[in-house]
């Protein structure tokens, strides 16, 4: 047996695997560390951008008749200002905080994806990036920052201003799909073994959740805007009742995203509040196991509410009352976690540092929000306050309250973990109370302007309305909590440079990440623990040391692999060992060629749209080249006397999951479609007397035969090769079928009536080009099985690649036979 | 099939929910669906029908199912969030028995 290296040299040869080299090589960084150190970053710079805006505002509303910016700017401005707070920082800080801090807490080494992570990050830097240089060329968006139809439509806003938004979002919502799957994937295979569910930390449960609803509640905006797209870059009708579209629809695909959002981004606070709380009050926290159902229950509740932005549209007694009961009782579960957290403060033994200051305000400000909340969620005083001041207020007190505060109490607890130092707390306490008075007086006065009828969104207001007090003392408020802003802002920057340094866990807290050195290593642990608590009680200052010397699982390098283990979902006993792909230029390449694609849609170059995701499309089959294994290996050991067989050799291994969660994440988008669909049929004007959507039967059935056919075929190739068989002429067969479905889909789009005529044309048109873009999808997967298993990197035993196949073949089938349905419905009641 | 799915943890701590989520968007789509094809003095006997039809198995999901011991905080949680999912299908779908359906 050889002799354990001492810690130093353990640490010297783990980060000669895990580091990231100086200078341009940090380009092909792919470390959860680093990557998430720049998203949040990146996100405080954006925060930085979106409070400037506000400043604006204030400035513009501080005065009655104000000429400071015109109305033209000024709708670009309060646009800007919502789009940049709620998609360039909100959800993109929250990522960035998990896609640090989740292993770290996890006792993993990194995400189950490092490369994708580094792919987010691009696509979230390209796609913000040209947010805000159209904003510097005076083209930013200027329909609000939920873009209503059909003010964003193509007549009423001709220039690029809403394209901008449609592509530069959907850009950035790539990176945040794949932190979602990331994130999901990661909690629930890749934590430290023996932590079962039980035994996992509350920030863990609550991004758990979080990931969950973001694969359900992304897909529906990112549809609504691909959509929304469509018609201006191609006149399809979805939205144009004329020809029988609808404006609702849009509100229901973005309410259906942008309701579940708030939860979204509440839910990672919320976290950190519960993570946050127990350490100060000194006792476990309250109530662990409700609240985790409570943050289930919350998460089901908040899709349930989404119509409550659209009382006033016109909508059945019926739908009223599911919505406002719903939006009512989404405060039960709120509430359980609220007392759940003041209880473990009552019976602890608090004792009060910067980080309990915002606490305390995050009681009061999200309380007030909450109580708002439900006074907006009532159907009378809905429509008597919609569009008014007090909605502005309602919605900053939930927003700030729910997140700025946590995070705000989340940066003063965690950023000593990144900076290795600690706070200097001079700035630290006249900055709370800067932010907490300013906030109060920006917004509080809000609820009052609205009350008195001041309806949002307008750039100026006449002076005998009896607002102009109220704005005045607003802005004054605004410029307050800016300074509150700054004064943080320095603090960090003085932290980094002169706060003291400290050696493990400043705070005696109980959960793993504080039992890494700080700042973190590459490889955040030299050993990887087993747990056998709950994990948010632990000693990370008496487990740091004895992990630094190697106690533990994998506490070793000479495989010079980037190893990490993954376990079972729900017992967490250690099932396998996975070794995670290197640093590589991979990542920046293809997310410039993504970039490529969202550009030449852009500036309206549609020919080089499709060489763009053709690119992109060609680089994400390169990814897997040099990864994966030519021989089975068996078990391996990974220390403790425990050997695992590696990732591609277990049949429930983290890219199996991944891209079940992917496929979830797609059919919700396809549910959706499916919806809009039938939405417009049942719900649109104009749909009497008009040519019914008619494709050939031969097409329909040729085309759901083929797809079957690749579907079974794909499937007997997998059972083949399990059975150790030849499954190349199954694979060749599954893609030609799935070739002649796509080819028969494109004869049945080539049928219908001109798409642009009416929606019940463009809606199977639609359709069936996702139905056929899938069948190439399934074609393009059995041929990259076939290809890996040419190369001999597939064999009974490794067989991802064929499990992979096999699903997307069945996704594809699937999705081929409800388009067909679709049609098929929209080909009733339509003259022909 | 069903039984089995329903023994994992975590399957158990988001069934209820699921049940109440399909039910609320049949429930709405038999709505949207009355209104729009003129089902008359139908339309409420059906949206009580499937109103009924869905607390039968939120019911039993929120009676306590058989444990096991090394994940009883998660079968606490679950048995409390399926009780939640009841709670939330009764005050939640309980319009459809009064409220006016098309108007």
């Amino acid at each position: 047996m050889s002799e354990r290296p001492s810690p130093i040299a353990l640490h010297k040869q783990l980060d000669a695997i895990w580091g990231t080299p100086p200078g341009l090589a940090r380009l092909s960084s792919v470390n959860h560390t680093i990557l998430g150190k720049r998203f949040m970053a990146l996100a405080l710079c954006f925060f930085g951008i979106g409070g400037l805006l506000s400043m604006l505002i204030r400035a513009q509303l501080a005065t009655p008749d104000s000429a400071f910016l015109g109305p033209e700017i000024y709708n670009q401005v309060f646009t800007m200002h919502g789009t940049v707070m709620m998609f360039l920082f909100a959800i993109p800080m929250f990522e960035g905080f998990a896609i640090y801090m989740l292993p770290k807490l996890l006792g993993a080494r990194d995400l189950a994806f490092p490369r994708l992570t580094a792919y987010g990050f691009w696509c979230y830097l390209f796609g913000g990036s040209i947010l805000i240089v159209a904003m510097l060329a005076g083209v930013a968006p200027d329909g609000g920052w939920f873009m209503y139809t059909p003010l964003s439509s193509k007549p009423y806003t001709p220039g690029i201003n809403a394209d901008v938004w449609l592509l530069g979002i959907t850009f950035v919502e790539i990176s945040a799909v794949t932190a979602a799957v990331e994130i999901f994937v990661t909690i629930l295979k890749m934590r430290a073994p023996g932590m079962a569910l039980a035994r996992m930390p509350l920030f863990a449960w609550y991004m758990l959740v979080t990931a969950g609803m973001m694969i359900i509640g992304f897909p529906p905006l990112i549809l609504g805007s691909i959509l929304l797209e469509m018609e201006r870059a191609f006149d399809l009708p979805f939205f144009d009742p004329t020809r029988g579209g609808d404006p609702l629809l849009w509100q229901h695909l973005f309410w259906l995203f942008g309701h579940p959002e708030v939860y979204i981004i509440f839910l990672p606070a919320a976290g950190a509040l519960s993570t946050i709380i127990p350490v100060f009050a000194q006792r476990p926290i309250l109530g662990y196991r409700a609240i985790i159902a409570a943050i289930v229950a919350m998460a089901f509740l908040s899709f349930g509410l989404w119509v409550h932005h659209m009382f006033t549209v016109g909508i059945p007694h019926l739908a009223l009352a599911f919505f406002s009961a719903a939006s009512a009782l989404v405060a039960i579960p709120t509430a359980v976690q609220i007392f759940a957290w003041i209880g473990t403060l009552a019976s602890g033994k608090p004792r009060w540092d910067i980080p309990m200051l915002y606490v305390a305000g995050f009681f009061i400000v999200f309380v007030i929000g909450g109580l708002t909340g439900v006074m907006l969620a009532m159907v009378p005083f809905n429509t008597q306050a919609h569009d008014s001041y007090f909605v502005v207020a309602h919605l900053h007190y939930v927003l700030v309250g729910g997140f700025v505060f946590p995070m705000l109490a989340a940066i003063y607890y965690w950023l000593p973990h990144i900076s290795g130092r600690q706070s200097l707390y001079r700035l630290s306490i006249p900055a709370f109370w800067l932010i907490l008075i300013g906030f109060n007086l920006t917004f509080f006065l809000m609820h009052l302007t609205g009350l008195m009828g001041m309806p949002r969104r307008i750039s100026t207001y006449p002076s005998n309305w009896g607002w102009d007090w109220l704005n005045l003392l607003s802005s004054v408020g605004g410029f307050i909590l800016t300074m509150g802003f700054a004064l943080v802002l320095a603090d960090m920057v003085l932290q980094f440079r002169f706060g003291a340094r400290f050696r493990r866990d400043p705070w005696r807290a109980g959960t793993l990440e504080w039992a890494t050195a700080t700042p973190p290593p590459s490889y955040n642990l030299a050993a990887i623990p087993h747990i056998e608590v709950r994990a948010d009680q632990l000693q990370p200052a008496q487990i740091g040391p004895a992990l630094a010397r190697g106690d533990g699982y994998l506490s070793f390098a000479h495989r010079g692999e980037q190893e990490t283990l993954g376990v079972n979902m729900v017992t967490g006993a250690v099932e396998h060992l996975i070794t995670l792909p290197r640093r590589s230029y991979l990542p920046l390449w293809t997310a410039l060629a993504t970039a490529s694609f969202f550009l030449a849609l852009l500036f309206r170059l549609y020919w080089l749209a499709p060489i763009g995701a053709l690119v992109t499309l060609g680089l994400f089959l390169v990814w897997p080249v040099s990864l994966g294994e030519k021989r089975d290996k068996g078990h391996i050991d990974i220390g403790r006397g425990v050997s695992v067989p590696p990732d591609a050799e277990a049949a429930d291994n983290v890219t199996v999951l991944a891209n079940r969660t992917a496929l979830a994440m797609n059919a919700t988008l396809f549910a959706s479609l499916l919806f809009g669909g039938l939405f417009l049929l049942v719900v649109a004007p104009n749909w009497q007397d008009t040519g019914a959507a008619q494709v050939p039967l031969w097409a329909a059935a040729l085309a759901i035969l083929a797809a079957l056919s690749g579907a079974v075929l794909a499937a007997r190739a997998r059972q083949g090769n399990a059975r150790g068989g030849t499954t190349h002429p199954g694979l060749i067969l599954a893609i030609l079928a799935q070739l002649v479905a796509m080819a028969s889909i494109l004869a049945a789009m080539l049928w219908l009536d001109d798409p642009t005529g009416h929606a019940r044309q463009a809606v199977p048109f639609v359709v069936l080009g996702y139905a056929g873009l899938h069948c190439g999808l399934g074609a393009v997967m059995s041929a990259h099985a076939l290809w890996r298993l040419t190369r001999g990197y597939i064999s009974a035993r490794r067989q991802t690649e064929m499990v992979l196949g096999a699903r997307w073949n069945a996704y594809a089938a699937g999705a081929v036979i409800l388009a067909f349905g679709l049609t098929g419905i929209l080909s009733l009641g339509g003259t022909v | 099939m069903i039984m089995r799915r329903l023994s994992h943890p975590l399957v158990r701590l988001v069934a209820g929910f699921v049940v109440w989520s399909v039910a609320f968007v049949v429930l709405y789509a038999a709505q949207a669906l009355g209104c729009a094809y003129g089902w008359g003095d139908w339309h409420r006997p059906i949206l009580w029908l499937l109103f009924l039809l869905a607390l039968v198995p939120m019911a039993w999901l929120a009676l306590p199912g058989p444990r096991h011991d090394h994940q009883h905080a998660l079968h606490t949680a679950a048995v409390w969030t399926n009780r939640a999912a009841l709670l939330a299908a009764v005050l939640i779908f309980l319009p459809v028995t009064f409220a006016s359906l098309c108007t």
